[in-house]
């Protein structure tokens, strides 16, 4: 394998990398509030509320996302007639999927918190959004930092379920090079660029966690 | 409220139902005017074949068939444009739309012909048995009880365990692509790898390596052919009738020999 070859697979490499690292943000800004609200509503006391949800959790957990993308794109066709652009199909499969999980780690870091937290609050005379926004949050945040960067971690590998429909990312590229050159060595030097990536997330949820424990 | 909320919300989906149901129905085969009008067609491949369709090392996609439809989009006046898509989803690709035609190597099997519109065959292809120069296998015959790879899911996958031979044989192992089909050969894990024969031919060509094509292998003679929408009648004719013009002018033979050394199409 020649350098001048190496060189112009890492240009190819990297082209996808942007791919990847569009879906990979795109879905944090969407699945994080959306998780938040889904959170919200399962913990809602109105049937409702909280049982469209937990079967929304439920499937969404319980199917394989290599299977959601393929409905959320084709779905819409056979049950509409219509079809839209692929890139935004992986968007929307990989938000609501995310959701999902993330909701899962809020519910948790919410009910985690004492009731006696509450209770002293509304004797202090905080109102009831003072008491979230002030006491209960910040605390909710520190809680469900660890659990959040496991979901972050395997979402930037995830990003390549998205070829399955037809969306040209990191991984997809990396194979077409390496049925181009006969070698997998393209799929190990994507092995790099994800390990690469995810020494920068792992790194970056380390220092917030470090950076949150103002109080040990 | 929430009475109003949900016959409002059935009522929308009633809509688009019967929105999508008309548009279905809308009759007449325009298929080659909606081409014409976008002034683009469709391509939709699984880039990762070479030699009919792959990137390159400057991640460009290119290949026979991507010759072929260039030429053949460039006389109908229009733009080809290629779209990668998953091979295992091509048929809900046609189908909704998302790309006009197939055109890929795909082999023509029963299956095939019953989902799509396929056009003419316009090349032959066949599976050989790739085994290692040095392994001293010279015939079809020294492979009893041993151990034969395949690509999964590819027509020489259904080819070889249709056939005779498969009784014969130890084990077949199957791989997601033909590259880690190479390379167990390499490796020595497997006796014999079962491929196309242009898939096989690319690869030793390219790799200049010490593999050997057995001479008395091959079997299950296939057509290639490009897929339609079963209903896309007049774009499909319409293209078979250019690829013909092609073939008469020598345009086809020339592309050929570019990629194989020979005019290998059987266009009429």
């Amino acid at each position: 394998m020649d350098f001048e070859y190496l060189i112009k697979l890492l240009f190819i490499l990297l082209e996808g990398m942007g791919t990847s690292l569009q879906v990979f943000a795109l879905t944090l800004i969407f699945s994080i509030p959306l998780g938040m609200i889904v959170a919200m509503g399962k913990m809602s006391k109105h049937l409702i509320i909280n049982f469209p949800i937990k079967v929304y959790i439920s499937i969404m957990r319980g199917t394989p996302l290599i299977l959601q993308l393929i409905f959320i794109y084709f779905g819409p066709y056979y049950i509409f007639n219509v079809t839209y652009d692929r890139f935004t199909a992986a968007i929307i499969a990989f938000s609501i999927n995310y959701a999902a999980y993330f909701a899962e780690i809020f519910r948790g870091g919410m009910e985690s918190m004492p009731l006696g937290q509450y209770e002293a609050a509304a004797v202090l005379g905080y109102t009831k959004s003072q008491t979230f926004f002030r006491i209960i949050l910040p605390q909710v945040v520190k809680r469900v930092i660890p659990a959040s960067a496991n979901e972050v971690i395997t979402l930037i590998k995830d990003t390549a379920l998205a070829q399955t429909i037809g969306v040209i990312e990191l991984f997809s590229l990396a194979q077409k090079q390496s049925s181009f050159v006969f070698s997998v060595m393209p799929l190990f030097v994507a092995g790099v660029f994800y390990y690469i990536l995810n020494l920068v997330v792992s790194g970056t949820f380390g220092y917030i966690e470090k950076k949150l424990n103002y109080y040990r | 409220m929430k009475k109003i909320i949900s016959v409002f919300l059935s009522a929308l989906v009633c809509a688009a139902v019967f929105a999508g149901c008309a548009k279905s129905n809308s009759g007449a085969d325009e298929s080659l005017k909606k081409v014409k009008d976008k002034g683009e067609l469709v391509l939709g491949l699984d880039d990762s074949f070479p030699p009919m369709g792959y990137r390159n090392e400057n991640n460009e996609i290119v290949g026979f068939d991507i010759d072929v439809a260039k030429e053949v989009c460039t006389r109908m006046g229009i733009e080809l444009k290629l779209q990668p898509i998953s091979w295992d989803a091509k048929e809900q690709e046609l189908n909704s739309g998302n790309i006009d035609c197939i055109w890929n190597g795909m082999s023509i099997n029963e299956e095939r012909k019953k989902a799509m519109n396929l056009s003419e065959p316009y090349m032959k292809n066949r599976m050989v048995l790739v085994v290692l120069k040095d392994s001293g296998y010279a015939s079809k015959d020294d492979l009893k009880d041993k151990s034969i790879g395949v690509q999964n899911g590819s027509s020489a996958q259904e080819a070889l365990e249709n056939s005779d031979f498969a009784k014969t044989v130890k084990e077949i192992i199957s791989y997601d692509t033909n590259v880690k089909g190479f390379m167990d050969l390499e490796a020595k894990g497997i006796d014999a790898l079962c491929v196309d024969e242009v898939v096989a031919n690319n690869f030793i060509v390219q790799q200049n390596k010490n593999y050997l094509v057995l001479e008395d292998s091959a079997f299950a003679d296939e057509e290639y052919a490009i897929g339609f929408r079963k209903n896309d009648q007049a774009l499909r004719d319409e293209v078979q009738k250019i690829l013909s013009e092609m073939k008469a002018d020598g345009k086809l033979a020339e592309i050929s020999t570019k990629w194989f050394g020979k005019d290998v199409t059987i266009v009429k």
